[in-house]
């Protein structure tokens, strides 16, 4: 990706949303943030999906490790946003470790129905662990602060500027993780995920640790996606079981991958700006009027993903981008 | 001690009935190696069929699992062919991406159709005989159960002996292993990959018109289903139709022993973790070759 589109994207991400809260819209800001959230997952899942190679359904296990402990600090012993976030990584990337080092034993089709494994024994945790709310789960107040830099301090917004500030916090997190991911990616960590991914005998051959590297990618993503639950445990103010186990947390960042690209480092944020609008489109169009409630933005949906699949199934960032632009540079010129 | 012996026997009822769903899932990913989320979206399509053919024309669902198979037979052929041939071409990702959007598809097309209400085939053989029961060694034993567990045990040995004994199976074993050594001899892969597709959705929409007698039918119905069966193929290891069927049968003992003890709320959450367990010491499944 060159500089100059760099740089481009970033001031359009910056400016998107102002003349929007100008008009006094708030619903293309939480658009937004959905997007960055989704495509701050993707990256993450992408390291373990898309350069170490494993089969990972369970990332939300770890979503949901990162909104609860977060959630535990503040209700319960008053810590801040921003530093339970700090705390969440860490206690999500340790976990993921422990668990996940006994399960790469397990390889390909096998390893993928150990990550659901986890999933399926968290589900009935959640619900029936009482110190943690239980079924009910967590509810995080309002703490009304004031001022834009308290609330930023706080990751607490409320009123008209909800939405507006959830879409900056988002959108500051997604760029630390595209920063930190762009590192890993020219690191010896990225070069050797990618040689387990490609050939893990030759990998082992030429003395790199398999089981030790692949702990490694599925923790990087837990860690990502538990940076991610304590964001969004914070806009919805809540943490319970079915929303933060949902299955949505792993499937959508997957898909939004696929469809950009998968092992390519922006796969997952173009995947992310093409999969999530149409999505919310399509349910605040076709999903209401005399139609709702009977699917059919979701058929539309479906059958855009199975067309995308069918005619490009290497992802949208292998279509000659490169060559186009050139064209239409000469064209122009 | 009765109580513990009858929900094995209870287990192991349920378990043919397990089974029969994942036969399906033990071609398309145990054997061809391809990932099919909208595995539970053919077998909601077949309780639909069966409903509806039985709430309409009074057909009953053991005589429509005929024309339900057929049709399914030639849908899988016609989602391999004109979907998941282009898929393959890519990562093995994007059959993930590709079948996630068949089940936003197919889902909320019956949605569409027909609403997400629970619905109830009442008028059939099986549910006709629901009070029916055997009692031996003091254990019962439901008698509809126990006739879909003998439907299941024959659709097995059936798909056992086409895929072990016949010339026809051993292409389809031959181009999993090696589609470029099959392509040598003769063997057309596509077609292979096509007919496995057929006959996986062929089986586990037949499996979904048996379990219209004792499930309630609506659209969402597939995914409960589905994450059991994918946890029974690979706990009976890839490859193998007979460690699909046992590990199936184990599957139903697990939960039904775990509700005797725990919430339900556990039992998949016992399966999954009985799964993990005996992935430590047996990491290629229980029958598994590679």
């Amino acid at each position: 990706m060159s500089r100059i589109a760099l740089v481009i994207g970033a001031i359009a991400a910056i400016v998107y949303p102002i003349p929007l809260q100008l008009q006094g819209y708030t619903y293309y800001q939480t658009v937004g943030f959905l997007v960055l959230l989704n495509a701050m997952l993707g990256i993450g899942w992408n390291v373990v999906g898309g350069w170490a190679g494993q089969f990972d359904f369970g990332p939300q296990v770890f979503f949901a490790v990162g909104a609860y402990t977060a959630a535990l600090l503040f209700v319960k012993l008053g810590v801040g946003a921003w530093l339970g976030l700090v705390a969440a990584v860490v206690v999500a990337f340790l976990i993921c470790a422990v668990l996940t080092y006994p399960l790469t034993r397990l390889r390909g089709h096998y390893f993928a129905i150990a990550t659901v494994a986890i999933w399926m024994i968290a589900q009935p945790i959640g619900a029936t662990w009482e110190f943690i709310g239980g079924s009910q789960g967590l509810f995080i107040p309002v703490k009304p602060r004031g001022g834009v830099v308290a609330s930023a301090l706080s990751l607490q917004f409320s009123g008209p500027t909800k939405a507006l500030g959830y879409y900056y916090a988002s959108l500051v997190l997604f760029a630390i993780t595209l920063a930190l991911m762009a590192l890993v990616e020219r690191s010896k960590l990225g070069y050797y995920f990618r040689a387990i991914r490609d050939d893990q005998e030759a990998a082992e051959g030429i003395g790199i640790d398999s089981r030790l590297y692949k702990v490694l990618a599925r923790s990087i993503t837990a860690a990502v996606f538990a940076a991610g639950g304590v964001l969004y445990a914070f806009w919805a103010l809540s943490v319970f079981p079915e929303q933060a186990l949902e299955l949505n947390w792993s499937t959508l960042p997957i898909m939004a991958t696929v469809v950009g690209g998968i092992g390519r480092l922006w796969g997952p944020v173009l995947g992310a700006i093409i999969l999530i609008p149409i999505a919310q489109i399509m349910s605040t169009t076709l999903g209401t009027g005399p139609l709702a409630g009977r699917g059919v933005d979701l058929i539309v949906y479906g059958l855009i993903i199975v067309l995308i699949a069918a005619f490009r199934p290497t992802g949208l960032l292998s279509l000659p981008w490169a060559r186009w632009f050139r064209l239409r540079r000469s064209a122009t010129a | 001690m009765t109580e513990l012996a009858q929900a094995v026997v209870n287990g192991l009822q349920m378990g043919f009935l397990y089974a029969l769903v994942a036969v399906g899932l033990t071609i398309i990913w145990g054997l061809m190696e391809m990932i099919n989320f909208a595995h539970g979206e053919f077998l909601m399509l077949g309780m639909f069929a069966a409903w509806g053919l039985s709430a309409a024309f009074g057909l009953d669902p053991l005589i429509a699992i005929v024309p339900i198979g057929l049709v399914m037979f030639a849908f899988g052929m016609l989602v391999y062919q004109q979907l998941m041939r282009r898929v393959q071409g890519g990562d093995p990702f994007t059959q993930i991406f590709a079948t996630i959007g068949l089940l936003f598809l197919l889902q909320n097309a019956v949605v569409a159709a027909f609403t997400s209400d629970y619905r109830f085939a009442n008028d059939t053989l099986l549910v006709r005989l629901g009070g029916a029961k055997l009692t031996l060694l003091g254990l019962t034993f439901a008698v509809p159960l126990l006739l879909a567990a003998g439907l299941a045990l024959v659709l097995f040995l059936a798909l056992y002996l086409l895929i072990e004994r016949t010339e026809f199976g051993l292409a389809l074993q031959a181009t999993s292993e090696d589609r470029d050594a099959a392509r040598l001899v003769g063997i057309r892969p596509q077609r292979m990959f096509a007919v496995a597709w057929g006959l996986g959705a062929a089986l586990v929409a037949v499996a979904g018109a048996i379990l219209v007698n004792f499930f309630s039918v609506y659209p969402q119905v597939g995914l409960q289903f589905t994450v059991l069966a994918y946890a029974i193929v690979a706990l009976g290891g890839f490859g193998s139709i007979l460690g699909t069927l046992l590990a199936a049968l184990l599957v139903g003992v697990i939960q039904s022993v775990t509700v005797v003890y725990l919430p339900p709320a556990f039992k998949d959450a016992f399966v999954f973790g009985s799964y993990l367990l005996i992935g430590l010491f047996r990491p290629q499944g229980l029958f598994g070759r590679f």
